[in-house]
């Protein structure tokens, strides 16, 4: 199964721009070659205050808050670089909840 | 014993304002605007213990107290007609065949309230409905009923029409304020509650339509008389709708506290080819299951509450033989997805992600962690949205799991199920 970048589409999310930031990922991702990653759509993670969100599986890597200039930090992570703690604001119970959702295929 | 809405059997055809009468219609409002002050109205109304019938289940008096003692002016009144719910034909029934019945309670209802305009809000769907209470509100006008001083009382009251769209979440009481006021039908937040800052932020009495027909008939009789149908806390009766898991599919009028067994037997026949009953829904998609054990469990509020489930509108649905649950609570989770209106985040979320977790087990994928999931979703969402809405999809699946976890495992096992 291929690597997911998941970015969720839910109101909150998309008022905030996530349609735009899940474009540009998908766009970039293709330029850089990573055939193993997809990025998805999500219908929600639960964390709209703190949107737009991106969860990368099976990494459990979560990304809050994300702007168009965080996209060189994610992307680099995502190509093997380090994890961007900075954007990582979720509740360890919240985060739970959803890694589990999607450990148990819930996409 | 006989209904009262309806005392010689479900109304066929529609009743005229010269068959009404002849049966003593419009007389309650006629003695009331003679001899009652709409605080007497109002007083009776909280003594006879009326509950809602749109689902909630909240003291109709209670609730108009809020609006009639408000300083603010005008008072609104709002007879909703928006119903909407799978298998809910009552108040459809109502406004077709009774519509001078209706439109007694309506105006006795305004005038308790002392509200100045009462909207007919009615789903635009329901184009017979639209029509007699047209005719209805016409004929009534005419009789001097409603319009200015009625009965040359000092006592005026408009009463236009409005019709609802045709959506589930139309019908919650501030989704129907919004339409009225020439918006999207998007529940509001609550507080403030429309009793008290409701349309255009005036005091606003919303009632279900089932709910007003019950209006003229404590009028004329009495609460005292009320108070002797139905059990102490559900008093009157309610009408409850039957599908086509039994042998006589239809719309039925009981007291509150008679059997669950009676309504299934006696009124719908029993099951259709006498199927054995896997699983009761008392009170439409956001109610829980009840085991068949509970069969002889009364009609009303408290009893079905405190074996876990609610009597929501009175649409009583059947799981027999040879259905699957896991397919019904599907189902039932995909309606309350597409019916989300899509305003509050978390009911979005939730809706969307126990749909797609019910067709995950449906086609036996996904792990079996997958049925731990459920309830901390429920649990997540609880009360995170403006309306009951978000609250709804939990009940059939949790008592659905808990009645038949078994199924649920099978159908993700196998992707199949059992009954197949």
């Amino acid at each position: 199964m291929k690597r997911l970048c998941l970015v969720c589409q839910n109101v909150d999310c998309k008022n905030r721009g996530s349609e735009e930031i899940m474009n540009e990922l998908e766009r970039r991702v293709a330029e850089k070659g990573l055939a193993d990653l997809e990025v998805r759509p999500y219908m929600c993670f639960g964390a709209c205050q703190e949107g737009p969100n991106i969860v990368l599986y099976p990494e459990k890597s979560w990304y809050a808050g994300v702007k168009k200039e965080d996209l060189d930090d994610i992307l680099s992570h995502i190509s093997g670089g380090q994890e961007v703690k900075m954007l990582d604001t979720i509740d360890s119970s919240l985060k739970e909840l959803i890694y589990q959702l999607l450990d148990t295929g819930v996409f | 014993m006989e209904g009262i809405l309806f005392p010689r059997g479900v109304a066929e055809g529609k009743e005229s304002l010269k068959e009404y009468r002849a049966r003593g219609g419009y007389g309650a409002l006629e003695m009331a605007l003679r001899e009652l002050s709409p605080a007497r109205v109002l007083q009776e109304v909280i003594d006879s213990g009326l509950r809602g019938r749109g689902g909630a289940g909240f003291p109709t008096g209670r609730k108009w107290a809020f609006t009639a003692e408000s300083a603010e002016q005008p008072h609104y009144l709002v007879l909703n007609g928006g119903e909407d719910e799978p298998g809910s034909k009552k108040d459809r029934l109502l406004m077709e065949n009774l519509p001078h019945l209706v439109l007694e309670g309506v105006i006795l209802a305004a005038y308790a309230v002392r509200a100045s305009r009462a909207y007919l809000y009615i789903n635009a769907n329901y184009k017979n409905a639209i029509q007699n209470m047209t005719g209805a509100l016409q004929e009534a006008g005419k009789a001097g009923y409603w319009g200015e001083r009625v009965l040359g009382c000092d006592f005026s009251l408009e009463l236009p029409i409005a019709p609802a769209p045709p959506d589930y979440v139309a019908g919650e009481d501030t989704a129907a304020l919004e339409v009225i006021e020439k918006k999207d039908p998007l529940p509001r937040q609550k507080p403030p509650y429309p009793a008290t800052a409701g349309l255009f932020g005036k005091p606003t009495a919303v009632n279900n339509v089932e709910t007003l027909a019950n209006v003229p008939l404590i009028i004329a009789r009495g609460a005292k008389w009320y108070r002797s149908i139905g059990t102490r806390e559900s008093p009157g009766t309610m009408i409850f709708s039957l599908g086509e898991e039994v042998k006589r599919p239809g719309i039925y009028e009981l007291a509150f506290g008679t059997p669950l067994r009676f309504l299934i037997e006696e009124c719908g026949g029993g099951t259709r080819d006498d199927k054995p009953i896997k699983a009761v829904l008392p009170g439409g998609p956001s109610s829980a299951f009840l085991p068949p054990e509970k069969i002889d469990l009364p009609l009303d509020h408290d009893s079905l509450r405190a074996a876990g489930s609610s009597i929501g509108c009175g649409v009583v649905r059947l799981i027999t033989a040879g259905s699957c649950v896991v397919e019904e609570t599907l189902r039932i989770a995909e309606f309350f997805a597409a019916e989300s209106c899509g305003q509050c985040p978390a009911c979005r979320m939730e809706t969307n992600i126990l749909a797609t977790m019910l067709k995950k087990v449906q086609q036996g994928q996904g792990g079996a962690p997958i049925l731990e999931q459920f309830q901390k979703v429920i649990e997540f969402n609880k009360g995170k949205g403006f309306c009951n809405l978000v609250n709804m999809p939990g009940p059939p699946i949790e008592s659905a799991l808990k009645l038949f976890r078994s199924d649920f495992e099978f159908h993700l096992a196998n992707g199949r199920c059992p009954e197949a």
